[in-house]
């Protein structure tokens, strides 16, 4: 007699009745069950023995026994029946039993407990899941226990190895998941999604079981048969009860076994964890809060990573490259929440299919869209509204993402009773858009489109303006499940402006602006789990125009002065393998050769050799022709790293990486300001360059809920650009009269502890940092600090940052997030002289002092509806307050000349607790 | 289709934009006091030939004080690689120490030795004089405005680094001629035999304020041709009647020369629109009682040229002859009794006796504005003005 029961309706009433009932369970079962199925082997033992089964047929369909025993009790033969199964059995004293999935039934009750508190209970039942069990029963019985054939069944050889492949997925959206691990145990392998949510696993043929985990998904895993190469794709279920413990699962697992280091990898959801001032989620904030990332301040554009500057930092929207990354000079980052799918931050280890930049590549990949369902968001609020629109054009075949995201603050400005401030505006607007077209199972179209434009004007004074504009397509292609190719095409554009009209004699506009057109092709072949390839070439055509500067309006009297524009052609070739030796050991080693042309038209000067670079030693100029080759540089790159794991949950990784930098950014500021400017390597400014070593441990604790890392780097850093005494950026035709080259070197220990789990959970980071540059630079005519190491500007040794969050109940919760750094270091005037008849100012050494220490707190309760998924509406409230303590941070130190006094200021802003509260409704 | 709709609470950007965010910025480092010992001069190789140095001190940057503090009291010599020592002495009490003339052989090597009053001791380095070349022609050019240019050269093609200072003298008269003045409270004619001053035409002398540099190193000649030392623009009041300048011609090191082309930047940093780079100067004069202490100044040693050049107002094009009587007005005043033509009355002390109307008052105007050393400068004519 077979009775089929669903598992979950077995979980709660029968815990109270069930008892152990060992008496019965005699060794009296002899006989050769193979080739039986499950129900054939029920049928069997329900007619000789006393025993009597529930099951779900479909969970127990995948199980084929192939066993004789003699003389065994029903639980050996339950053993070796279920051994390498997720099926679990209890047997109760009545002599029934109970075949479930996943869980093991208990048949008496836990100790103490009717002593627990209702949290416990609700973490022994399954949260959330009796919302719709049938629903979910048939998911899992569906995927989790089916035995799945793979390939062909009639594969001539049943021996040797065959390639499984295919993408993972979200169910309910149908977004691919990055990198989510697929883990086999015999033989040990276990592998990460691409951008893409692809994997491909070479396996011997036969029965595997693969496990999936990922980040903010519910773990699942698949048995499959396989017979020869074949495709399968995995969706993967949010997890949807306990946002909190979501990332647990996720991260666990590719701490110590990831084959990166150096890399923190953050989906939206842990992203929007963070308390933000104005309860909007940032992702440039929450990655100031990672070790070895610091920023020069509040709200300023840019961060530094690992001792680099903010230029060092290769930003990437969808391959698109943003030059300015932030909105309202840094109250927002320039990337719209809704749209953002995750970040990945390499900070050492940098695949060699990205360079141009020294110090670090952070790369925000946008929704691919859901390609299911239409659905939306639309946000309303005093500074910024937004509509989010993601949905199929054409079913599971085309699909559409749209975020707008625009401010109206100018009215905010107009109501507050300062002249300087209602004289005031400041706006700014982002759109996105992204298309995904799968023409077929073997290509795949993808379109991007990114455009931000910002506009600020303080009391009627200097408007300043920047906007981003970026588009590219993709075309993915498979050559066959174990090789295919990325070939993307796409144009960025960044400009920036400023203008003063205020005068309509000296009424000016002055500017800047930068475009690059790039093609790459990223080709990927995966040999076998042992190997992956990687290889490619790129090009990146720079047009730069360095400033203009025009009059505005028929009377402005201004003389309109133009520097040249620069062109420029960067190439590279890269080729990458990632090779696991065994297990415990593997390597990634690549190459990048990279080529920079500097074209014409341009004019050249030229300096009398063996003097200092003054425009008075300047000795010719050469124009040179359209696309004509001035200079050309060239640089192989190395990208290496291995991993070697350690007994118990640990690892250790190094890396080794050189990088070459073609393009600079120039500023006397030190974070992004419209005013920079971008410069190529020329004939007189050579390319960046620098190495870095890095070294790192990992460890998993408590049954991997608490992660421990600790990395270690030394940097070198050649070439990199520092600015004379008195050295003047804007509209300087002889930019390299203004700049001498240093030798740097960065060196600092970074040490993340993360409890990843409980009601208790968040990251707590220490990042200990020093950096150093040295004038190199015979040609530069002065010797700064005497041609001894001094500290960069963006030199922070010590940073620390607390992000925690407390779980009271489901619904209620608390994040704390404490921010401290050192301040960064200044060159102070200190006095007065009169010299030569001319009065100056006595500077100390370059960066010898220090602004005050940076420190601040910010507190939010997040206060959830009820959990029912199936509801019209949903709320949630989130109040907090940003910088608890109030402290006046300085945004900036600066000195200017009031009735003969040279007087100093120092600037906060958000130097008092700012509350906020957000209401979200969805429905 | 799902609709989210947000609402955010708008207290805080007001919160934020209005509190006051600026405040003092005065950390230790600048409240100093930094009074840093700032050596000014030249050692003079030039044959019988003086040398002055100006000694003072750096001021904290609120200090309201314009000038250096002159460093008085301070011994100060000159020595040479044989240990030969040359004192200068700071006879007026200004802080301008001078040598008495002297002959200094150019092809020894020369230091500067100072101990200040409260005992700090200071030296430069052992610096070789240079050969200053003779300026070949300081000329004008005046398409509107007035430009004074110079051109030198060296024959030996050896100096490439100059650096340009200059005194300029100009003539300039009060806002109102008067013959009248008050003597003892009484309104009586000027009169040179009673002691009386002219205060209708003065002379006013300041030194250059801006750092002139040149640099022929890129050129296949050492010469520097048309260096622009002064440009007027039109108007200029300098240029009102007469106008006198003496230009003085340095040759450098080439660490001089970057040294003061660091100075030359530094003064020019206050105030513009881009902030510039901070300056670091690295000067060649250390104290040697604290290693530490920073000092300013670079000790240069070399002969000094100079060429002196004069133009009055007449052999400008379109200059006019400006009268500026802004601020000047005038009053009538009552003579205290018909018999008295001394005595007048006028209750504010800050008026002078302007000129009489016939049988009528006596007019008054500021006194500022009768005496032209209220604009600066000294009545009597110095010496070298023709």
């Amino acid at each position: 007699m077979v009775r089929a029961l669903h598992s979950s309706l077995l979980l709660i009433p029968l815990i109270f009745v069930l008892q152990t009932a060992h008496g019965q369970d005699k060794k009296n079962i002899s006989g050769n069950f193979t080739g039986y199925t499950f129900p054939r082997l029920v049928d069997y033992l329900e007619k000789n023995t006393p025993f009597t089964f529930y099951y779900d047929p479909k969970e127990v369909d995948s199980i084929f026994i192939n066993i004789q025993v003699t003389n065994a009790s029903l639980r050996q033969l339950l053993d070796l029946v279920f051994q390498g199964t997720a099926l679990h059995y209890a047997i109760d004293s009545s002599g029934r039993v109970f075949v479930s999935n996943r869980v093991t039934i208990r048949t008496a009750l836990p100790p103490g407990f009717f002593s627990r508190d209702k949290d416990t209970i609700a973490l022994i039942k399954e949260p959330a899941e009796e919302d719709n069990p049938a629903q979910k029963t048939k998911f899992k019985a569906s995927e989790e226990f089916q035995l799945i054939a793979v390939g062909d069944k009639n594969a001539r050889s049943a021996t040797g190895k065959a390639t499984l492949a295919g993408y993972i997925r979200d169910i309910a959206t149908g977004e691919a998941i990055v990198g989510a691990f697929l883990t086999v145990d015999t033989p040990a392998v276990s592998v990460v999604t691409d951008q893409f949510g692809y994997y491909t696993l070479s396996l011997p043929k036969g029965r595997h079981h693969i496990r999936i985990t990922s980040q903010g998904m519910t773990p699942t895993r698949r048995q499959i048969q396989l017979y020869s190469d074949g495709k399968l794709d995995i969706n993967l279920k949010e997890y949807v009860a306990n946002l909190k413990a979501v990332v647990v699962t996720a991260e666990k697992t590719s701490n110590t076994r990831s084959l990166q280091m150096g890399v923190n990898r953050l989906s939206i959801s842990t992203i929007k964890q963070v308390p933000a001032a104005f309860g909007e989620a940032d992702v440039l904030k929450v990655i100031l809060t990672l070790p070895g990332v610091t920023s020069a301040g509040e709200a300023s554009n840019g961060f530094n990573v690992r001792g680099g500057s903010v230029d060092q930092n290769l930003i990437l929207l969808d391959d698109a490259t943003i030059y300015n990354p932030s909105h309202l000079f840094g109250f927002f980052s320039a990337f719209n929440p809704d749209i953002v799918k995750g970040i990945e931050l390499y900070k050492s280890a940098i695949p060699e299919k990205y360079g141009g930049r020294l110090s670090s590549v952070l790369d925000v990949s946008m929704l691919d869209g859901n390609n299911k369902k239409w659905t939306g968001n639309v946000g309303i609020g005093p500074l910024t509204s937004k509509i989010f629109l993601q949905g199929p054009i054409k079913k599971e075949k085309t699909t559409l993402v749209l975020g707008l995201r625009s401010t109206y603050s100018d009215w905010l400005l107009k109501n507050i009773p300062n002249s300087a401030y209602s004289n005031s505006s400041a706006n700014f607007y982002d759109a996105n858009l992204r298309l995904t077209h799968i023409i077929n199972s073997r290509n795949t179209i993808y379109l991007m489109g990114y455009a931000s434009k910002d506009k600020f004007n303080f009391n009627n004074d200097t408007t300043y303006r920047y906007s981003n504009a970026n588009a590219n397509i993709k075309w993915k292609h498979f050559f066959s499940p174990r090789s295919y190719g990325l070939f993307t095409a796409g144009i960025d554009r960044y400009e920036y402006s400023i203008s003063d009209t205020r005068d309509s004699t000296s009424a000016f506009k002055l500017g800047f602006d930068i475009r690059q057109t790039y093609v790459r092709a990223d080709l990927n072949y995966n040999p076998g789990n042992k190997h992956s390839f990687n290889y490619g070439i790129s090009s990146i055509y720079y047009q730069l125009h360095p400033g203009y500067y025009d009059p505005v309006g028929p009377h402005s009297i201004v003389v309109p002065d133009k520097v040249g524009s620069e062109q420029a052609l960067e190439s590279a070739l890269h080729i990458g393998d990632q090779y696991a030796v065994n297990t415990r050991l593997s390597f990634s080693a690549g190459l990048r050769f990279s080529l920079f042309n500097y074209l014409g038209p341009h004019d050249v000067y030229g300096y009398a050799p063996g003097q200092p670079r003054q425009i008075n030693t300047i000795v010719d100029t050469t124009t040179y022709g359209n696309n004509k080759v001035i200079k050309t540089y060239s640089a192989p790159e190395i990208r290496l790293s291995a991993r070697y794991n350690l007994p118990g949950e640990a690892s250790i990784k190094f890396s080794y990486n050189t990088l070459q930098q073609y393009i600079h950014m120039l500023s006397n500021t030190v974070t992004v300001s419209p005013t920079d400017i971008w410069k190529l390597s020329d004939p007189s400014i050579k390319p960046q360059s620098g190495d870095q070593f890095s070294l790192g441990y990992y460890r998993n604790l408590q049954s991997n809920t608490i992660e421990l890392s600790i990395e270690v780097y030394y940097k070198r850093l050649k070439n990199f650009l520092d600015y004379k005494s008195g050295a003047e950026l804007v509209l300087n035709h002889h930019i390299e009269t203004e700049v001498f080259t240093t030798r740097g070197k960065a060196y600092g220990a970074e040490l993340l502890i993360k409890k990843t789990t409980g009601r208790l959970n968040g990251w707590l980071s220490y990042t200990w940092s020093r950096t150093f540059l040295r004038q190199d630079d015979p040609l530069a005519g002065e010797l700064v600090n005497k041609g001894k190491f001094y500290p960069a500007s963006f030199d922070k040794p010590h940073a620390a940052n607390l992000i925690g969050n407390y779980a009271l109940s489901h619904r209620y919760s608390f994040s704390l997030n404490v921010v401290y750094s050192t301040g960064r270091p200044i060159t102070l005037p200190l006095a007065i002289f009169n010299l030569g008849g001319s009065p100056g100012l006595y500077y100390s050494a370059r960066n010898a002092y220090r602004i005050p220490d940076y420190f601040r707190t910010d507190l939010s309760v997040n206060i959830d509806g009820n959990h029912k998924v199936k509801q019209r509406f949903h709320n949630s409230w989130s109040a907090g307050i940003y910088n608890l303590t109030g402290r006046q941070n300085a945004y900036s130190v600066y000195f200017v000349q009031e009735n003969g006094l040279v007087k100093g200021y120092k600037m906060s802003i958000l130097g008092t607790p700012i509350p906020f509260v957000t209401y979200n409704l969805k429905f | 289709m799902l609709i989210a709709f947000r609402k955010y609470s708008m207290i805080l950007w007001l919160a934020l934009l209005v509190s006051d965010c600026k405040k003092p910025y005065d950390p230790p480092a600048i409240v100093g006091p930094n009074n840093y010992l700032v050596v000014d001069g030249v050692i003079n190789t030039g044959p019988n030939s003086v040398t002055i140095i100006n000694l003072n001190r750096t001021r904290n940057l609120n200090d309201t004080i314009v000038t250096g503090i002159p460093e008085l009291g301070a011994q100060i010599s000159i020595v040479d690689r044989n240990g030969a020592t040359y004192s200068l002495i700071d006879s007026a009490g200004k802080g301008l120490y001078s040598s008495s003339p002297l002959t200094l052989d150019p092809a020894g090597q020369y230091k500067i030795e100072i101990t200040t009053s409260d005992s700090r001791q200071y030296r430069s380095d052992f610096v070789t004089p240079n050969a200053t070349p003779p300026i070949d022609s300081v000329f004008y050019e005046q398409p509107r405005d007035f430009t004074l240019y110079l051109t030198t050269h060296d024959p030996a093609n050896s100096t490439h680094y100059y650096r340009w200072d200059y005194l300029q003298t100009w003539e300039h008269d009060s806002r109102y001629q008067s013959p009248w003045e008050l003597r003892r409270g009484q309104v009586w004619a000027k009169d040179p035999d009673s002691g009386s001053q002219q205060t209708d035409r003065c002379w006013t002398t300041t030194m250059s304020n801006t750092i002139l540099l040149g640099n022929t190193t890129a050129l296949s000649r050492d010469l520097v041709d048309k260096m622009p030392i002064i440009t007027m623009i039109n108007n200029d009041l300098r240029l009102d009647i007469a106008y006198y300048i003496l230009v003085r011609q340095y040759a450098l090191t080439k660490d001089a020369y970057n040294y003061w082309q660091l100075i030359q930047k530094t003064s020019q940093q206050v105030g513009t629109l881009f902030d510039l780079q901070p300056t670091q100067l690295t000067g060649n004069i250390y104290c040697t009682t604290n290693p530490n202490e920073p000092v300013i100044g670079y000790m240069s040693a070399s002969s000094i040229q100079q060429a002196h050049f004069y133009i009055e107002n007449y052999q400008l094009k379109a200059w006019p002859h400006y009268i500026y009587m802004e601020g000047c007005p005038t009053h009538e005043a009552r003579r205290l009794s018909p018999d008295d033509f001394h005595s007048w009355l006028y209750p504010d002390t800050a008026y002078g006796p302007y000129y009489f109307v016939s049988n009528g008052p006596l007019i008054v105007a500021p006194k500022r504005c009768l005496d032209c050393r209220s604009q600066g400068g000294t009545n009597v004519k110095p010496s070298f003005m023709p």
